[in-house]
């Protein structure tokens, strides 16, 4: 692969000259290994305040690769490495003395498939609040409810909370994950295909949970569906076999993209 | 021309579907067979259980008959005057599956979770490997070994070490008193821990690896340590092959024969300290029944065949309740 196709990507902002947008997510330069196989190659992005970046792309074009190392998920595995720069505000979280922990806390993570915890609805949330929290059972309790409100599952659970997560509706389970991502006060939520595993409505529930979300949090979601990517995005970027091919403006790629393969993309030539 | 492509056509139709009638009648046939053989299968173990079961209590019938409920409570074992009770192999059965146990599960549980969390590739078919090893060898050869070499070295460097140490403090002292004879409760309990440890270990093993890793993940992505991982989703999600494998060891541990009649010493008394010899059931059993004579002491091995037979059956029922009681406060 020639890196003369490589397009350095431009932020053209036409959200208005009147926005200034913050930084919070700075990728640079990044390399991504499993094993011998570079998955990833220099990626640059980043991702702002108050913004959802969408990561669209064919199957196995690092997307998801991309979103688990903003968390450094991949620490789990052996034999997976990256190499580059990711700044978190100003830490760069790939050093080998980043706190993962505490990073894993600010950077939260809804998964393609929902995955409640076994216990009870009140245990799903409350359980990461008191990893990093010792809080009296009132407010632990206002804390849960906040979280199942914003998540938008309140209404549907509050008489319910002691059963047993795995028993809500997959849509629910869904929303469950994402209040309890909530709830621990992250800085950065991640979704890697959120919606893939349900139904439209289920879908719909969570693109406006997304849009609600945004305004106090860092956003960046992984979907292979483009129509969600334009309803729910300021910022897209377009990935293609390992490289960022363009980033941009959302209207901008799915309107005027500036490379041959993101309209191939966008237009269904191919993925 | 057209009309005769259509009449071959609907011929070969019909013979079509005749010949499919005779094979699905032949799978039918089939079919019936295994549902007879599988469902004979299951009832042959109800067959087998209640058959001995009803030769249980046949056999101990005169000894039930002759002592009554006071068989249950009576230390005393005299073959000569022909007085029986069962208090003392049943107390040392159950105290030494209990060392067993305290000793066998955490570590059981900490080899499983070390195997499937943290341990490096490399180490792991090893390991894994000695795990089912330890299984595989026989009870006698813990025996002898437990003789021969482990009760010895209990008896010089662990037990009086021991006795120093917790003999003073009240209460905790009593369960170390008396002289370091090397076999004992004790080392039968650690005996039985050993040979438990590969059940709980591989069976937890073998169902900590069927933890989706998408839900470990989420554990992890929440900023979760890898003993909060294991403590609030791993444990959790497994809780029923967990305990399978811990009842597994269990009823290994109450049964277990030929290694605990080398090393438990065979002293039909009941003692405080777990450094005293004393006697379980199966060894008891074992050890008597060539030698018994007379109806009676027949019967009354018979009957500790009977309690023991009893004991697994509560534990078993205890471990489902528990099971149910779990279930119920996770709120599924």
């Amino acid at each position: 692969m020639s890196m003369a196709n490589f397009t350095v990507p431009t932020v053209t902002n036409s959200v208005g000259a009147n926005e200034t947008l913050t930084e919070k997510v700075t990728v640079k330069d990044l390399d991504f290994f499993y094993g011998d196989h570079r998955a990833l190659k220099n990626i640059n992005v980043s991702l702002y305040h108050g913004k959802v970046t969408a990561f669209i792309g064919p199957s196995g074009c690092g997307k998801s690769t991309l979103l688990r190392i903003l968390n450094r998920m991949y620490d789990l595995y052996p034999n997976q490495r990256a190499t580059g720069t990711v700044r978190l505000d100003n830490d760069n979280i790939l050093s080998p003395s980043q706190d993962l922990n505490l990073l894993r806390a600010k950077v939260g993570m809804v998964f393609q498939k929902p995955t409640p915890f076994p216990m009870t609805i009140y245990e799903n949330i409350a359980f990461g609040i008191r990893l990093y929290e010792k809080l009296p059972k009132s407010e632990l309790d206002d804390r849960v409810k906040h979280a199942l409100a914003r998540a938008a599952l309140w209404d549907e659970v509050k008489d319910k909370l002691g059963a047993n997560g795995q028993s809500l509706s997959g849509g629910q389970q869904q929303r469950l994950c994402i209040a309890r991502t909530v709830a621990v006060r992250p800085e950065v939520i991640l979704f890697d295909e959120p919606c893939s595993a349900l139904d439209p409505i289920s879908t719909a529930k969570i693109e406006e949970l997304i849009d609600e979300l945004k305004e106090d949090y860092t956003i960046a979601i992984v979907t292979h569906n483009m129509q969600q990517a334009a309803r729910v995005s300021d910022f897209t970027a377009f990935m293609y076999l390992g490289e960022l091919v363009e980033y941009g403006d959302t209207t901008k790629i799915f309107t005027t993209p500036n490379d041959r393969r993101t309209q191939d993309y966008i237009t269904g030539r191919f993925g | 021309m057209v009309d005769v492509a259509y009449e071959g056509g609907g011929a070969i139709a019909v013979s079509e579907k005749l010949d499919r009638a005779k094979v699905l009648n032949r799978l039918r046939l089939g079919d019936a067979i295994f549902r007879h053989m599988t469902r004979g299968a299951a009832i042959a173990v109800l067959v087998i259980l209640s058959g001995i079961i009803i030769s249980l209590v046949i056999g101990s019938w005169p000894a039930l008959h002759k002592f009554g409920f006071a068989f249950l409570y009576e230390e005393v074992w005299n073959p000569v005057t022909e007085q029986f009770g069962a208090i003392a192999p049943i107390y040392g059965t159950i105290v030494t599956s209990l060392i067993a146990m305290v000793i066998a599960v955490p570590v059981g549980l900490f080899i499983a979770l070390f195997l499937t969390e943290l341990c490096p590739m490399v180490l792991r078919r090893p390991i894994g490997i000695a795990i089912e090893l330890l299984a595989g060898i026989p009870s006698i050869i813990y025996g002898i070994w437990g003789l021969f070499v482990f009760a010895p070295f209990l008896q010089q460097h662990v037990q009086p070490f021991l006795i120093d140490v917790f003999g003073p403090i009240p209460v905790l002292g009593t369960l170390f008193e008396g002289p370091p004879y090397g076999i004992g409760m004790l080392t039968a309990g650690l005996i039985l821990a050993i040979m438990v440890l590969p059940f709980i270990t591989s069976i937890s093993r073998d169902v900590f690896e069927a933890v989706p890793p998408v839900l470990k993940e989420a554990a992890y992505g929440l900023g979760c340590t890898t003993w909060e991982v294991a403590r609030n989703v791993v444990l959790p999600f497994t809780r029923v092959g967990v305990i399978g494998g811990v009842m597994l060891g269990l009823g290994r541990a109450l049964g277990e024969t030929m290694a605990v009649t080398f090393v438990i010493g065979n002293a039909h008394r009941i003692s405080g300290s777990i450094l005293a010899p004393g006697t379980t059931i199966s060894a008891t059993i074992a050890n008597e029944f060539t030698e018994a004579v007379g109806d009676l002491y027949t019967s009354s091995l018979i009957a500790l065949g009977l309690i023991l037979f009893v004991i697994t059956f509560i534990v078993l029922a205890f471990a489902r309740l528990m099971l149910m009681r779990l279930n119920a406060r996770l709120g599924s």
